[in-house]
């Protein structure tokens, strides 16, 4: 009984204490997000993807943005995937978590032509530091619909091949600066051994993964995801056509033959690893990678040589990604959110950036702007690749990709219509498991072609 | 000493001992190959960014990754403020889940109510649903009422997903409590409450405990409902460790510490009352 | 006597006077729990019953605003029609099963050899329990960049190190590798179970037979696995309910595809991962649900002795 007796005092001042702080709990917490507004200081809400570039300009905005300004800048940051979920849904739903968002070319076009996203055209042209004249012109139509300008672009990339100028060299091959397929094909089976793959292809599931490269390649091979009607829509789908086959066969065999290990579960971040243990000896992927292989610490440094994306049927294959700010149409301040991405996607955030982000001259935001290559600290920095970085994004062919009409906005390594994401991202893993030998060709082809007829029904 | 041999071929004292310590041994080295990513990972949190990619030791081990994520920019999510949210969501979720589950499971085990078996199916039943598939509803109402980006739509979550799971495993520990001190108990006349607190708690607090902390497992854990209604505001411990995953780049020893600290609470948790857990679990040792 | 005719025998009776029946009495304890999970499980399951008859997609899916829609039956009749839904119904059959049995298993395997006392045997424990107690994404992400790498992992190394080839464990085998990370997960939780079951197995009954000359193994097979299976059921029916919903160890580790999509990623494809067709992937939760409550019911009263009448040993 005396257990029992001194328990049950115990339990009792247990439960006592326990529901004290559950009640002062509860109370902080309502308090807490009741506290969410009324700050004297204006603060806006951006959502912004988890790069190294995007990760320098959150560091640098207290002391170069909100000192000039006071507008305080609070970040989401997200991996690419999670934040075109987010603001998918934020902007698509008119939620009003957000006064400016990242979004891509993929989405700005359509997200403008609906409606949901402002239009920043006339902020732009009549702000003088901004210089809208001074923006790639690939990239502003990239992200343009009907001549209006829905987003404003904070990063550029397209893609080109990077190999190794020492291995190539050793082997007595010489690549020219506009290689062909066949041709890079051909130099990476010759090259690849047991120790060192000849090349690294993107082989993960997803459409801005394998989905990207394969596009590109698709592209000059001929083929296409759909036709296209006269008014611009999808008319049908095309993935049975003998190019479309031609095209993965290519891709996949390469990728068996003479590509990295793990191929199927391999995208950027993994080619990257590869590459830089000198585990592969080419590597077709983004031309910010380059940025990362020539950085002081890289251990390839000064080994890499750069190509224009391969191609066959078509002239110029590189890809075109931004990543740029937009305003949604809920956004609660929309004012002062347009202040922050003209200095965010300004010319002087580009200049200031240089000096304090800490990869140095080499890892500013790339591919946005044509004064960028002629900033002489940039020139020095990216001798190796800047003149080819700028040549690439100017030549990306996104109005005309490939050798027919392409259906939606313009594209090049998606298609421009709603559809496209969910398409893309069925379809790549069927045929990334193409890639790893577990299903057939011819199997995932016609499941794909299934898959792409029914989405634009 | 001379080794009897009987019906079933028992071991002499000598002989146990000797398979006692070898199968000492062998769950000594079984649990450390078991645990050994997670060492790994403690390990790569101390390298610098280049030998954790290669998976190399040539620039030596230090604390720097910790300070990276330590100092974080104003104006992103910092790991206090994470810190913090997963704190006051957990605690508050879990003390209203065990409000809640006590008097249910007094109502299931103790004195059962006639339909108990379906009480249970049914509470069980509500974790049939994907969670992929609720979150629209879900975000749709939120939004309505103001409640994205608060701790508050969290705590209400969480409470849901986790009373089902609180029910069950209470409702079996006070399955235990000997039902001669229930019944003397009730011819004292005692009130639920106070038999609750004299004669059930005191039995079943071992296990109550391990139910807190499953509960809070779960609750720290849980990534998607945060991610998907508290992407901008009220973020908590998941989302931190994931933003330091990035698609243009490798950051494996800033993640490894990231996620290192973001999961100590819990293992600490864990470690603290997991033998009370085990004595919880099996209650009928007691009699 | 049965635990609730017992309880009944001793309640005394509702009198006249006395507002409250006995019955009544009994519920009320059940009552706030039992309101506040129906309130916000069942009111999301409604509305997702009532989108599963509309076209909802999210704005962003069109061009030009299209209005939401009655489609009736539409979206039901699409699903079983949906060849990719059956495989990943298939695939969530396999991933469940594989990983609920391996991780029962190896659970019970290391409950014994962690029943008996020997030197450091709670630090072991303390150890063994810590995958269970990391996040989902945090055990995916390390197993699929330490681990299963294939120019990095341990495992590789390990492998060539002892003369073989490499392996891409989560090319090759994405199955297999996303059951390694949830066994390895919940292994510990089935190990805590089982140890409570073996350790609460009354005492002087084992001491009895072992006194009457019965084997070890004998007395773990007559004695000791009988008891244990209330506790293996209760580790299956959590586990399962737990496993059948993995989500980030496919999204991190393959992103899908034929071998590893199970029925929650499908879902996920379907709404908020690319699809943005709510309506439709709300029909195809509530099929999940109505065959979640098939195989429950099932297993939980034609099978499980879970829901008889305890019997207090």
């Amino acid at each position: 009984m005396q257990n029992r007796w001194t328990g049950s005092v115990r339990r009792r001042r247990t439960l006592g204490v326990a529901l004290t702080v559950a009640v002062a709990a509860i109370a902080t917490s309502f308090v807490a997000a009741a506290s969410g507004g009324g700050s004297r200081q204006k603060t806006i809400s951006v959502a912004i993807v988890a790069n190294p570039q995007m990760q320098d300009i959150a560091r640098l905005t207290p002391s170069l943005f909100t000192k000039k300004t006071g507008i305080k800048v609070k970040y989401t940051i997200l991996d690419e995937g999670r934040l075109r979920q987010v603001t998918t849904r934020d902007v698509g739903s008119g939620g009003k978590a957000f006064d400016a968002v990242m979004i891509g070319p993929y989405e700005a076009p359509q997200f403008g032509s609906a409606g949901l996203i402002k239009d920043l055209t006339s902020m732009a042209k009549s702000d003088k530091a901004y210089r809208y004249q001074d923006l790639i012109p690939a990239v502003r139509n990239a992200l343009s619909a009907k001549g209006h300008l829905y987003a404003s672009p904070f990063y550029g990339e397209s893609s080109f091949l990077m190999y190794r100028k020492d291995v190539l060299r050793k082997n007595g091959i010489k690549l020219p600066l506009h290689p062909t397929w066949q041709r890079v094909a051909q130099v990476a089976r010759k090259i690849n051994s047991s120790s060192m793959a000849g090349i690294c292809l993107r082989g993960k599931p997803g459409w801005g993964d394998l989905g990207a490269s394969f596009t590109t390649v698709l592209n000059t091979f001929g083929g296409t995801w759909w036709s296209a009607k006269s008014n611009g829509k999808p008319d049908k789908a095309q993935v049975n056509q003998p190019a479309f086959k031609t095209a993965l066969d290519f891709y996949a065999k390469l990728v068996q033959d003479a590509g990295e290990k793990d191929a199927a579960n391999s995208s950027f971040n993994e080619c990257l690893s590869q590459y830089q243990a000198g585990k592969v000896a080419m590597w077709y992927d983004a031309t910010v990678a380059a940025g990362v292989l020539e950085a002081s610490d890289s251990p390839v440094k000064g080994k890499n040589g750069f190509a224009f994306a391969p191609h066959y049927k078509t002239p110029s294959t590189g890809w075109l990604w931004t990543w740029a700010l937009a305003i949604p149409r809920s956004s609660p301040d929309p004012a002062d959110a347009w202040t922050y991405i003209a200095w965010a996607t300004g010319p002087q955030y580009l200049k200031a950036a240089g000096s304090r982000v800490k990869g140095g001259w080499a890892s500013i935001p790339p591919g946005t702007r044509v004064s960028t290559y002629r900033i002489p600290q940039y020139k020095r920095a990216a001798k190796s690749f800047a003149g080819i970085t700028l040549a690439a994004m100017k030549a990306a062919p996104i109005t005309h990709p490939g050798t027919t009409k392409r259906p939606g906005l313009p594209g090049v390594q998606y298609v421009g219509i709603p559809q496209f994401q969910d398409v893309g991202n069925r379809c790549t893993q069927l045929f990334s498991a193409v890639i790893a030998g577990s299903i057939k060709d011819t199997a995932a082809l016609s499941q794909c072609q299934n898959i792409a007829s029914k989405a634009i029904r | 000493m001379t080794i009897r041999k009987r019906r079933g071929a028992k071991l002499g004292v000598g002989e146990r001992r000797a398979v006692g310590a070898g199968l000492g041994m062998l769950a000594w080295l079984v649990g450390l190959l078991w645990i050994f990513p997670i060492g790994w990972t403690v390990f790569t949190s101390f390298k610098t960014e280049q030998d954790a990619s290669a998976q190399t030791l040539h620039q030596g081990l230090g604390l720097g990754r910790y300070g990276d994520i330590a100092h974080s920019t104003p104006g992103t999510l910092s790991l206090q403020t994470a810190f913090m949210n997963s704190l006051v969501v957990v605690v508050v979720s879990t003390l209203i889940v065990l409000l809640l589950a006590l008097p249910a499971a007094y109502a299931l085990a103790i004195r059962p109510i006639h339909r108990w078996r379906d009480v249970l199916f049914f509470f069980i039943s509500t974790k049939f649903l994907p969670v992929v598939a609720s979150i629209f509803p879900i975000y749709v109402y939120a939004e309505k009422w103001n409640l994205i980006g608060t701790r508050t739509v969290l705590i209400i979550l969480y409470i849901a997903i986790n009373l089902p799971l609180a029910i069950w495993m209470t409702r079996s520990f006070f399955l235990e409590v000997p039902r001669e001190l229930i019944e003397a108990a009730e011819i004292d006349g005692t009130s639920l409450l106070n038999q609750l607190r004299s004669v059930i708690l005191p039995i079943a607090a071992p296990g109550i405990a391990a139910t807190a902390l499953l509960c809070v497992i779960f609750a720290w854990n849980e990534y998607f409902y945060a991610l998907q209604l508290n992407f901008a505001n009220a973020s908590t411990m998941p989302q931190w460790v994931v933003s330091n995953v990035s698609t243009r780049g490798n950051f494996l020893a800033k993640l490894s510490a990231a996620s290192t600290i973001a999961c100590l609470p819990v293992v600490i948790a864990g470690w603290a009352t997991q033998k009370r857990m085990i004595r919880g679990l099996s209650m009928g040792a007691l009699k | 006597m049965t635990a609730a005719a017992a309880a009944d025998a001793t309640l005394p009776k509702g009198t006249a006077r006395d507002p409250f029946s006995s019955a009544w009495r009994r519920r009320l304890p059940l009552l706030p729990a039992l309101l506040y999970v129906v309130a916000i499980t069942q009111l999301p399951f409604l509305v997702s019953i009532y989108y599963s008859f509309t076209n909802l997609k999210d704005k962003t899916q069109s061009l030009i605003p299209e209005p939401t829609r009655y489609v009736g039956i539409d979206n039901y009749k699409q699903i079983f029609s949906d060849p990719f839904f059956r495989q990943a119904m298939w695939t969530s059959v396999k991933m469940t099963v594989l990983a609920v049995v391996l991780s029962l298993l190896v659970g019970t395997m290391f409950a014994i050899l962690l029943d008996r006392t020997f030197l450091g045997r709670g630090l072991i424990r303390t150890l063994l329990i810590t995958p269970f107690l990391l996040m989902p994404v945090v055990a995916a992400l390390i197993w699929k960049q330490q681990m299963f790498s294939s120019l990095f992992g341990v495992l590789n190394k390990a492998l060539n190190f002892l003369g073989f080839n490499s392996v891409a464990f989560i090319s090759d085998h994405p199955l297999a590798s996303i059951v390694t990370v949830l066994v390895w997960q919940w292994t510990p939780f089935m190990m805590l179970i089982m140890l409570a079951g073996l350790q609460s197995q009354p005492a002087d009954i084992l001491e009895a037979a072992n006194v009457d000359g019965a084997s070890s193994f004998g007395i773990f097979r007559q004695l000791t696995l009988p008891h244990l299976r209330r506790y293996l059921e209760l580790g299956a029916l959590l586990g399962s309910i737990y496993i059948v919903q993995a989500f980030d160890a496919i999204d991190v580790m393959t992103g899908g595809g034929p071998g590893s999509t199970n029925v929650p990623y499908y879902v996920y494809q379907e709404s908020i991962g690319g699809g943005f067709r709510y309506g439709s992937a709300s029909a195809y939760a509530i099929v999940v649900v109505i065959f979640s409550i098939v195989i429950a019911t099932f297993a939980l009263r034609v099978l499980s002795s879970l829901f008889r009448d305890e019997d207090r040993a």
